[in-house]
């Protein structure tokens, strides 16, 4: 098969092999089936007769714990039949319950539609009576109390859940008998968004309760390290994890590809990826390559299209760009044409993994790690097809987790899924949503407090004083003059947002950080693939006015970090190095920006903003005189400090779920407080968002992948592959690798020793 | 290192999410006589009229400085069943009205009432003998639709004559209001509300005017805190529940009874489900198509009776008033809420005799 004779040109032909740093198979699978006892209702097992579908176990086994009454977590890979696997459990609930209803959660509109039409198919097949329809922000004002009547499932958003929970008492028989409730894409609700979604959901709990049910959840998620504490976090309850795949898989091989195999590179990325997905072209093979941006989707398309013309006449219309923006029918349509083979190739950003439909194809380019293994495997996931070979390339970029996965291959392809955190006591939040829950029935602290935690009643005190609530013998009720939904928004953590205009169009909106960051005069932005300037940012009218531009630089902010600690929530000590968890007073300036074009500075200019100030979580270690001597020894320590802190940043994705704008820190070879040279990682959001305590427990194999990426990188003084950071506010001074290498070996021999202390 | 200070971090959140409230506008103010502006906004004030209401505050707050709010307001606590609230009477002498009364033979008259006959039918029915419904009880058609009517008419049941009457005729018909006539004057309940807002949030004076032995009585249930709110729901819901009672308000069927609804199922009761309700702002636009600028309250009491306030809280200001008087303590900009409120419940039965056409 062409697989293989391209895997063999691959390993052999010059241009190519050195890049090759390691090639995985992964091999074939039977699919495994099972059956139900007892069987499913008629209707329901008609229905997948005449689709000629068999139940693979694990879609039993998630029919098996819906009828135990038990809370499910499926986390199986793209295309192994996850709607199906709960669409089956949900009807056969509402087949066997003619009053029951269910509830579905889908973070967007589109991947709303597409399952409405797979419950309709059911529902028109089995004549369940369900009324299926979506309820969201399009829905006709007349369509609604109809829906809300009549229809047994209904689809939303968390958007449309968080306006339609005041107005509960209109949905009292639907929630009445609510008895399933499914998340699907649930590990998108992390960081921020998570935190909000737990305690939208807490609420949505709260008011089932009082209507009479305890409705179970399953949630659908990518695969992820901590399944269970995920969910627990986001619901609230115990959960079964159905994790094993029964579908059927054929033989996949997994090429790690690295342009910096000599430290150097001697071609961009991006013609690195061109000539892999051409050769992928070359083999016959349907090939899809996930690009970073759309404008790189839409380069890389131009140029394989050009390429093309010269050595295959004829196929100038065989490749395809494929991004975010396409109307519904010019999707379709594109969808349409890779399904019949007509297009070989589709060049696609990496936004668009979960939207696209268009079925399984022979090979697969990820033009860069995706930032998460989690996206890394839904995008690989898009190579196999039944009964055939596939294969999925990734191209390493120049940067820390690039670089290591390059040269731990065995880490990358043994590794459980990054840890999804959710911080449901994110203080900000869940005071938010507790004006949101008093103001939907009074909040009773003893009834209500399980869902909330035990924190509610000091939060409500707190709001008693200033008038927001108050206490009747009803419980706490909302008294507040705004209506308290509008004043929290989901994802965000003040209702504070800046909107970014372009000629009286609002392009985007941003959060007072972000708007510092990157929306301060001078700097330029990425909107949808184009660049735009900021001309000015208004903080008084919260606007951020752009012109669009083309232009060949970018823009760098420059800040400096002032911490100070407000209390020690928990500490540890590790042999002579202490590490704290607790809660920091952040102080962040942002100074001014650099302009930066082909890697290089060419011009500085300065800022004047308020600093941005707020209070959030950090863990911390303080470095005993005998390392600090050994780095001495080997070089600068201020640089070895400003070295780990980056790597340990650098490699915190690889273990949490989270952005790089998620983290900051700050080093210090004599920390104001205590004198001690001190590293600092911190949660950048008000309140923080669970990272830096996640950081915390995890903080061995954290400091071991960072002592190994600093090991391994082929570079002599550092490199954007290891400790130089990309947003490192102080320009990557000063760096030391050889005194960051000797921290971390150290903490990691110190770490390493008291693991085996224990063991 | 710090000592743990929890209720410092909790005080500081509340008072961002104060601002974060604060922020939230629901009305705009705008430039005098900005008439395109005026209709984009769903709500908005002129600007002259805020300044001139911020004035009021302010005069307010000086003028009643270190009183209490039971020196200011002379009322009384009554207790329900779910704590106390604060009542405030009014008693004034009625207008003089001359009531008609209705026996149903006017409704029988026309025989459109009966379902599935239109005007052409009703002439030709007329011209064949048939007079009133009654005499369609022999009709072999619409001998059931006759019977039903009959029988819902002689119930008595006002709210089944609306109902009935409304599947016939728009609901801003006179007809409909005629039903009133079926209901004893002293059970009509003409309700009005202020709040701190659009709903899902506390209402703050509930004002219920009565026509007793020839006098209007005009009880209002202030909340001297939003804490008594269940109190001064009961109260209503005492009354609102009561046999035989009847509701007239002004837009009351968008606003206030729903919002009545929405606070009593919020801790737990409920209002009457089939109780008749009268909403004249649907008959005043009928009746007074095109005659004035629009149909507010205090426009229709303008010219219908030649009223004009003064020292008024514009509606979308009361949340903030009410809000000036829990920040300080000082009742003075109660009191503009508390007049407003009993004025429209003085015209609302002022209107609802008008156009019901019982003026002496």
């Amino acid at each position: 098969m062409t697989v293989t004779s391209l895997l063999q040109i691959l390993m052999q032909d010059k241009q190519y092999r050195d890049r090759i740093a390691h090639v995985e198979v992964l091999p074939e699978r039977e699919g495994s089936f099972a059956s139900l006892s007892p069987e499913l209702p008629e209707e329901l097992a008609s229905y997948l007769a005449a689709r000629h579908i068999r139940l693979y176990s694990h879609q039993c086994r998630a029919v098996e714990a819906i009828r135990e009454g038990e809370n499910i977590l499926l986390t199986t890979a793209t295309a192994s039949g996850k709607t199906l696997g709960f669409m089956v459990p949900v009807f056969e609930q509402l087949i066997q319950d003619q009053d029951a209803t269910a509830l579905f959660l889908y973070p967007t509109k589109a991947l709303s539609n597409d399952q409405l039409k797979a419950a309709k198919e059911i529902e028109a097949y089995t004549g369940a009576g369900t009324d299926a329809a979506i309820y969201d922000g399009d829905t006709p004002q007349a369509r609604r109390s109809a829906i809300r009547g009549h229809s047994r499932l209904i689809i939303t958003n968390p958007y449309e859940l968080h306006q339609v929970l005041p107005w509960h008492h209109k949905w009292a028989g639907f929630f009445r008998h609510l008895r399933i409730i499914v998340v699907d894409e649930a590990h998108r609700y992390r960081g921020i968004m998570g935190s909000h979604i737990a305690l939208l959901l807490r609420r949505l709990q709260r008011l089932c309760r009082f209507y009479g049910s305890s409705p179970r959840f399953i949630l659908a998620s990518a695969t992820l390290a901590n399944p269970e504490e995920f969910a627990r976090h986001l619901i609230g309850m115990d959960f079964t994890v159905i994790t094993g795949d029964g579908s059927p898989r054929g033989r996949k091989y997994f090429v790690l590809y690295n342009p910096f195999f000599d430290g150097n590179g001697s071609r961009s990325t991006h013609q690195e990826t061109k000539g892999v997905f051409l050769a992928g072209l070359d083999h016959g093979l349907q090939t899809l390559c996930f690009t970073s941006s759309r404008r790189l989707a839409e380069l890389i398309a131009r140029w394989s299209r050009e390429e093309l013309e010269r050595s295959h006449p004829g196929w100038d219309n065989a490749v395809v760009s494929y991004r975010a923006g396409y109307l519904p029918d010019e999707r379709r349509a594109i969808e349409d044409r890779v399904k019949e083979g007509v297009v070989r190739g589709v060049v696609s950003t990496n936004a668009l993994e979960l939207g696209v439909d268009i079925g399984s194809l022979d090979a697969v380019i990820l033009s860069g790690f995706p930032g998460t293994l989690l996206s890394t495997w839904q995008q690989a996931g898009r190579a196999g097809r039944r009964g055939g070979d596939s294969v999925a390339v990734m191209v390493g970029f120049q940067n820390p987790l690039d670089q290591y996965f390059m040269h731990h291959p065995a880490t990358f392809f043994s590794r459980t899924m990054e840890h999804a955190i959710i911080d449901e006591t994110n203080p900000y939040v869940l005071a938010g949503h507790l004006l949101c829950a008093a103001a939907e029935l009074p909040f009773v602290v003893e009834r209500d407090s399980p869902f909330f935690g035990e924190s509610s009643e000091t939060v409500l005190r707190s709001f008693e004083a200033c008038n927001l609530v108050r206490r009747t013998p009803h419980g706490w009720i909302y008294a507040g003059r705004g209506r308290a939904a509008d004043a929290v928004k989901l994802g965000s953590l003040t209702s504070e947002t800046f909107k970014v205009v372009c000629n009286g169009r609002v392009l985007e909106t941003m959060d007072r950080s972000q708007a510092f960051r990157e929306g301060h005069r001078g700097a330029i932005l990425l909107h949808g693939g184009e660049t735009f300037l900021v001309t000015e940012l208004d903080l008084e009218g919260h606007l951020i006015r752009v012109k669009e531009m083309d232009v060949e630089y970018y823009t760098e902010p420059i800040k400096t970090v002032d911490l100070t600690v407000s209390r020690v929530i928990q500490q540890v000590c590790r042999s002579d190095v202490p590490l704290r968890f607790g809660e920091v007073e952040v102080s962040e300036q942002y100074t001014g920006y650099r302009i930066i074009r082909g890697g290089s500075v060419i011009g500085y200019e300065s800022l004047e903003l308020p600093p941005l100030q707020f209070t959030t979580k950090a863990f911390w270690f303080e470095i005993p005189d005998r390392i600090m001597d050994a780095m001495e020894y080997a070089g600068d320590t201020a640089g070895g400090l400003h070295g780990a802190e980056h790597a340990i940043i650098g490699m915190m994705p690889l273990h949490v779920l989270c952005d790089r704008w998620d983290i900051g820190g700050l080093s210090t070879p004599c920390f104001a407080a205590t004198g001690q040279p001190t590293v600092f990682v911190y949660d950048g959001h008000e309140g923080g968002i669970g990272l830096a305590e996640k950081g915390y427990t995890l903080f061995g194999p954290l400091i071991r992948t960072s002592y190994e990426l600093v090991r391994d990188c082929s570079c002599t003084s550092g490199c954007p592959s290891c400790i130089f950071s990309p947003k490192c506010g102080n320009d990557n001074r000063p760096l030391d690798k050889n005194s960051t290498h000797i921290l971390l070996r150290e903490m990691n021999a110190v770490l390493e020793d008291r693991n085996a202390q224990h063991s | 290192m710090l000592p743990e200070s929890p209720f410092c971090t909790a005080a500081q959140i509340a008072e961002q999410w104060k601002k974060n409230v604060a922020g939230l506008q629901e009305y705009q103010v705008i430039r005098d006589g900005s008439v395109f502006r005026a209709h984009l906004a769903d709500s908005f004030l002129f600007h002259s009229e805020y300044q001139k209401a911020l004035r009021l505050r302010e005069e307010l707050l000086e003028r009643y400085k270190g009183k209490e709010l039971d020196e200011v307001l002379p009322g009384e606590e009554v207790e329900t069943s779910w704590g106390t609230t604060f009542a405030l009477s009014t008693t004034l002498p009625c207008d003089p009205v001359k009531r008609v009364s209705i026996d149903g033979k006017e409704l029988f008259s026309d025989l459109t009432m009966v379902r599935g006959i239109g005007a052409a039918t009703a002439r030709h029915l007329k011209g064949r003998g048939y007079q009133t419904v009654k005499d369609l009880l022999h009709h072999p058609r619409f001998r059931t639709g006759a019977a039903h009517l009959i029988e819902r008419v002689q119930s008595g049941d006002p709210y089944a004559i609306q109902e009935c009457i409304e599947t016939r005729y728009p609901k801003s018909h006179p007809r409909v209001l005629e039903v009133s006539r079926f209901i004893e004057p002293s059970n009509f309940l003409f309700i009005d509300i202020e709040t701190l807002g659009i709903f899902s949030r506390p209402i703050i004076l509930l004002g219920i005017g009565r026509l007793i032995k020839g006098q209007t009585v005009i009880q209002q249930f202030l909340l001297r805190d939003p804490a008594e709110e269940p109190a001064a729901i009961a109260a209503t819901l005492s009354a609102l529940n009561e046999e035989g009672s009847a509701v007239v308000t002004f837009n009351g069927k968008s606003f206030d009874l729903p919002y009545i609804r929405d606070r009593a199922a919020f801790y737990g009761a409920s209002v009457r489900e089939k109780i008749p309700h009268f909403d004249l702002l649907h008959f005043s636009r009928r009746t007074f198509r095109g005659m004035y600028a629009n149909y507010r309250l205090t426009t229709l009491e303008r010219h219908l009776f030649g009223l004009e306030r003064s020292g008024d809280v514009p509606s979308q200001l009361v949340p903030e008033f009410y809000e000036a008087y829990l920040t300080s303590g000082n009742p003075g900009p109660l009191i503009p809420i508390i007049e407003h409120n009993r004025q429209d419940v003085l015209s609302l039965i002022r209107l609802y005799h008008r156009l019901i056409g019982d003026v002496a």
